[in-house]
């Protein structure tokens, strides 16, 4: 097995030398073998984030016929492996004659002014500095954007200390920016470790979070910060460890996009699994953004604890988990509702949902069940529902707006399937879910005069053996996963048509189809379960056809079943599900309780357990505890 | 205090004996259409002023989230704007800014000086008010008697008879304050939010506003009570209203829908005013200079001007604008 790893981190490291290719990228999928060493371990992390920088650094997929005109990105990875570092200045000179503004600006120019301290020419160190004097940087309105933007401000502020307010862009001096900065940091991780994430279990933007704080981590000359950033990073990617099937981050998420809510894989997240956990191909161009994770990633070394919590299953394992929905500034009783989360991983497959309800305005996912696949690439793993919501007043609630051309709006900023009525990405005041293990009830009640006042249904071109029963109930298999789903309301059959990015201008057919549900009052109900637990597709139909179930519509949807697992439920909608026969309270839900992530709503602290592995995020003291408890 | 009610005695007296008022003109645009937070600003935006041949000179940063601009009545040189990162502040006619607010206040929707206490800075923000008494050197919140939720605040619009008086247009009525903003009681419950509240140059009682979608209103005792104005629909977003500092029978509105509205009978009956604007109506900001010509900024067009209180109109010379504030100033000696 040793052998194996070690082979393994010979291949990577050869393939590294061969220019533009991206062998991870290109390659079967990793294998999935538990590296139990340490040392082989981090020989591995190491090996792979020589692969990203190698690749980034070689031109990536476009080549410049001048070397002195070389992007951030490419300049980083240059200047994190200490390579071209007269092109490297010549390009910053370059660069900076034209700078950015905002926090997607702010970031990569700090990682190159880090990075180059002591190669840049002092000529491009100063074209650096000169840009945080004259342009004005916007703050943002996003969570994300706070983080990257402060982290930056923090960092520069330390960089260039003792300087007047003439020096910066805002008037504030390098210390007035620095005080201003950390207050910050230290509020948004209070708030984390507290009341959770507002942006939780984002598909893309973990890497928003995970490069600010690996920036601290690396670069802050504080060590109270530097350790707030290595116990961020920790807290980050045990979740990420504990979510994902062999690396796929699935739903619930705060925020996605078409892409990855039905191709699962195709996410940043799985460049992080694929860095962090090696148990999942990275995404073509090591995600973007992931490039300057990268060009830093040794100063990180991910915890054992968190990398057997990625690799290393035993048992099923159900965790309930609370975050928190973006600030509402108005339209709402609430500032920030609770989000209460439940998460159910298997060999096979997982189970996520949140509770329903308004969640993110444009990019939620609420809940899915998805399969594993040998090779996830490409492939259509998921099935869930949703009310596709369009609502300029929704978009009021969180952004200081006008609503009318607001959904327009989006459309052409990077959300182009926001106002399609086919849409498989959003939330919706109208939808309420609940999960028992590997069954989900999704309960809508939508008014009439709703733009979209119908429910969609995605069914993979990847599921095999569909068949609608005439029990009601249309049941398929999706891997190594048999599926159930009954529609409460009538529906028709359309056929998915997908955008290919967020700037898409026109839908593909990439295969599958939508159920379309044209009905205000309805629902639907998916039970999962492994092949293993039938003797057959017929026998999994048959079991489910025998399931005790009762449904009406009006006046409010209700359904009275009995699950797989024979848990007795009765959900109603605007109404407290009902576990056999005990009214289930939401508000007592920790911040994370499961056998691998527990921490107490204002607590501070996380525990991560694996078998004999401990390791305790003591945001209180700001220190980390490890421990190996014998016996367990 | 005298020096600056002299002042403005001044300005409403000669306003209407001068043919030529000496006023400064400003606007708050942006011309970069689509910007979102990372991608590149490629155009000018911000503040404008209007200069003598009826162009426009840009005016201090480059920032394409500007929401208002205010001046110390004292000295033009004191600029605040309101914009995404909050309160920023001038003492040298936009050579060098300052950010004013700390990390806790965010997207600022109006900055506003009270003419009678000019130290005195109103910031409206998404979840409430907060007010500085040193030229924005400090920012509090000061939002007693506005409530815990509901209190967004889309402006607030001091009355220049009386310092310490003004109005916030807030997500669920307007807000009065007669002690600079230590406490507010609603004056007006409305069923969405206020977006526009106006004071007339002509008659200090006479105040208007505008909702997102609960129509428009009108008071004529000092903004304590207020009135629903029949000719103004609220089946569509009001975004704005003003007077004409040259004709007090004149106001006009901007929707979202409606396009341009305007009365020639100080409010009792109103006009569409659309002809020769483009189509769909969707108009951002209404506003009118010191000479009465009338404007209106049209979404994802731009700015149009007209000469005969919207019967016809012509495209401005800032192609491509969209103007989020129309700021008349008396013209300043600084």
């Amino acid at each position: 097995m040793k052998l194996t790893q070690i082979f393994a981190v010979v291949v990577i490291l050869a393939a590294t030398g061969t220019a533009i290719a991206q062998p991870s990228a290109e390659a079967a999928p990793p294998d999935q073998t538990v590296v139990r060493d340490a040392a082989i371990r981090q020989a591995a992390y190491l090996a792979r984030v020589d692969e990203v920088l190698n690749w980034r650094a070689s031109g990536a997929t476009v080549q410049t016929d001048d070397p002195g005109n070389l992007g951030l990105a490419a300049i980083a990875s240059k200047l994190a492996l200490g390579e071209d570092l007269e092109n490297c200045s010549l390009s910053v000179i370059e660069v900076m004659k034209d700078p950015g503004t905002g926090p997607f600006w702010m970031f990569p120019n700090v990682g190159v002014a880090f990075l180059g301290r002591d190669l840049l020419s002092a000529a491009a160190q100063a074209a650096i500095r000169e840009t945080w004097r004259t342009t004005r940087q916007l703050r943002g309105d996003t969570e994300n954007h706070w983080v990257m933007y402060y982290a930056s401000l923090y960092l520069m502020s330390e960089l260039y200390p003792n300087e007047p307010g003439e020096s910066w862009y805002n008037g504030l001096s390098s210390e007035e920016n620095l005080a201003e900065a950390r207050a910050f940091l230290i509020d948004w991780i209070d708030l984390t470790t507290t009341v959770g994430q507002g942006e939780f279990n984002a598909t893309h933007y973990i890497g928003e979070y995970a490069i600010p704080m690996l920036y601290l981590k690396a670069w802050a000359e504080d060590p109270e910060m530097q350790q707030r950033g290595e116990m961020m990073l920790d807290w980050l990617f045990a979740e990420l460890a504990n979510n994902t099937l062999n690396g796929v981050l699935r739903g619930p998420n705060s925020r996605t996009d078409e892409g990855s809510v039905i191709e699962r894989w195709n996410a940043l997240s799985s460049y992080f699994s694929w860095l962090l956990f090696g148990n999942t191909p990275p995404t073509r161009g090591y995600g973007g953004w992931g490039i300057y994770f990268a060009t830093v990633a040794q100063h990180y070394q991910l915890p054992e604890v968190i990398y057997r919590l990625a690799t290393d299953r035993g048992d099923d394992f159900v965790q309930h988990d609370r975050a928190r929905v973006r600030r509402r500034w108005r339209y709402s009783e609430e500032l920030s509702p609770p989000v209460y989360k439940t998460q159910y991983l298997r060999d096979d497959y997982a189970v996520g949902s949140t509770t329903g309800g308004q969640l993110d305005p444009i990019q939620a996912h609420v809940w899915d069940v998805t399969w594993d696949e040998p090779d996830p690439r490409g492939k259509h793993n998921t099935m869930f529902s949703l009310h596709p919501l369009s609502s300029g007043r929704v978009m009021q609630m969180y952004f200081t707006a006008y609503p009318e051309p607001w959904i327009k709006g989006v459309t052409n900023e990077g959300k182009p399937s926001y106002d399609s009525p086919d849409k498989v990405v959003g939330s919706s005041p109208y939808e309420q879910v609940f999960q028992s293990l590997d069954t989900v009830i999704a309960l809508y009640d939508i008014p009439a005069g709703t733009r979209f006042p119908h429910i969609n249904g995605f069914f993979s071109k990847d599921l095999v053996n569909l068949t609608e029963d005439d029990s009601g109930w249309i049941f398929a298999q999706g891997g190594r996963t048999y599926l159930a789903y009954r529609p409460l309301a009538g529906y028709h059959w359309i056929p998915y048509l997908h955008y290919n990015g967020g700037w898409a201008k026109e839908k593909l057919p990439l295969g599958g189809q939508l159920l379309t549900s044209p009905h205000l009052k309805n629902g639907t109900i998916v039970q999962a379960a492994s092949v293993d637990e039938f003797a057959s597709f017929a026998d999994f139909k048959q079991a489910m056809r025998a399931l005790p179930l009762e449904f009406s519509l009006e006046p409010t949807p209700t359904v009275t079943m009995t699950t797989l697992r024979g848990k007795h439920l009765l959900i109603t909608y605007g109404e407290a599900p009902v576990v056999d026969d005990e009214p289930l309270d939401y508000s007592q839900w920790k911040l994370f309780e499961g056998p691998h992530l527990n921490a107490e709503i204002g607590g501070r602290k996380m525990t991560i357990t694996h078998g004999q592995l401990q390791r305790v995020l003591d945001f209180n003291t700001l220190t980390i505890s490890d421990s190996v408890t014998a016996g367990k | 205090m005298k020096t600056i009610l002299t002042l403005f005695t001044l300005v409403a007296s000669t306003m209407f004996l001068t043919a030529a008022p000496e006023y400064d003109f400003y606007i708050c645009a942006k011309v970069n259409r689509d910007y979102v937070i990372g991608s590149k600003v490629e155009t000018v935006n911000g503040v404008f002023k209007r200069t003598d041949d009826g162009s426009w000179e840009h005016q201090g940063y480059n920032d394409t989230t500007l929401t208002a601009v205010a001046f110390d009545p004292r000295d033009h040189n004191v600029v605040y704007t309101s914009a995404n990162n909050g309160l920023w502040r001038s003492l040298d006619g936009g050579q060098h800014w300052r950010i004013c607010n700390d990390w806790d206040m965010t997207e600022a929707r109006h900055v506003a000086v009270d003419p009678n206490a000019p130290d005195h800075v109103y910031l409206s923000l998404p979840d409430g008010i907060a007010v500085s008494t040193d030229r924005a050197q400090t920012l509090v919140r000061r939002e007693n008697g506005l409530p815990e939720r509901g209190k967004y605040t889309q402006l607030v619009a001091i009355d220049r008879t009386q310092a310490g008086r003004a109005f916030a247009g807030c997500e669920v009525g307007i807000f009065f304050t007669e002690n600079g903003a230590e406490s507010w009681r609603r004056v007006l419950e409305t069923a969405d939010i206020t977006n526009d509240i106006k004071q007339s140059p002509h008659d200090p009682d006479h105040w208007l506003a505008v909702t997102q979608s609960a129509g428009a209103w009108s008071s004529h005792d000092r903004g304590l009570t207020w009135s629903q104005i029949d000719g103004v629909p609220s089946a569509h977003s009001l975004h704005n209203v003003t007077f004409d500092m040259t004709n007090p029978q004149r106001l006009a509105v901007g929707s979202w829908g409606l396009g341009v509205l305007t009365s020639e009978d100080g409010g009792k009956t109103w006009q569409d005013r659309n002809a020769g604007l483009p189509e769909p109506h969707r108009v951002w900001r209404v506003g009118v200079d010191p000479s009465g010509r009338l404007y209106a900024s049209v979404h994802k067009q731009t700015l149009f001007y007209s000469d005969d209180f919207g019967r016809t109109w012509q495209p401005d010379t800032l192609v491509g604008s969209l103007v989020n504030y129309f700021v008349i100033l008396p013209k300043a000696d600084r």
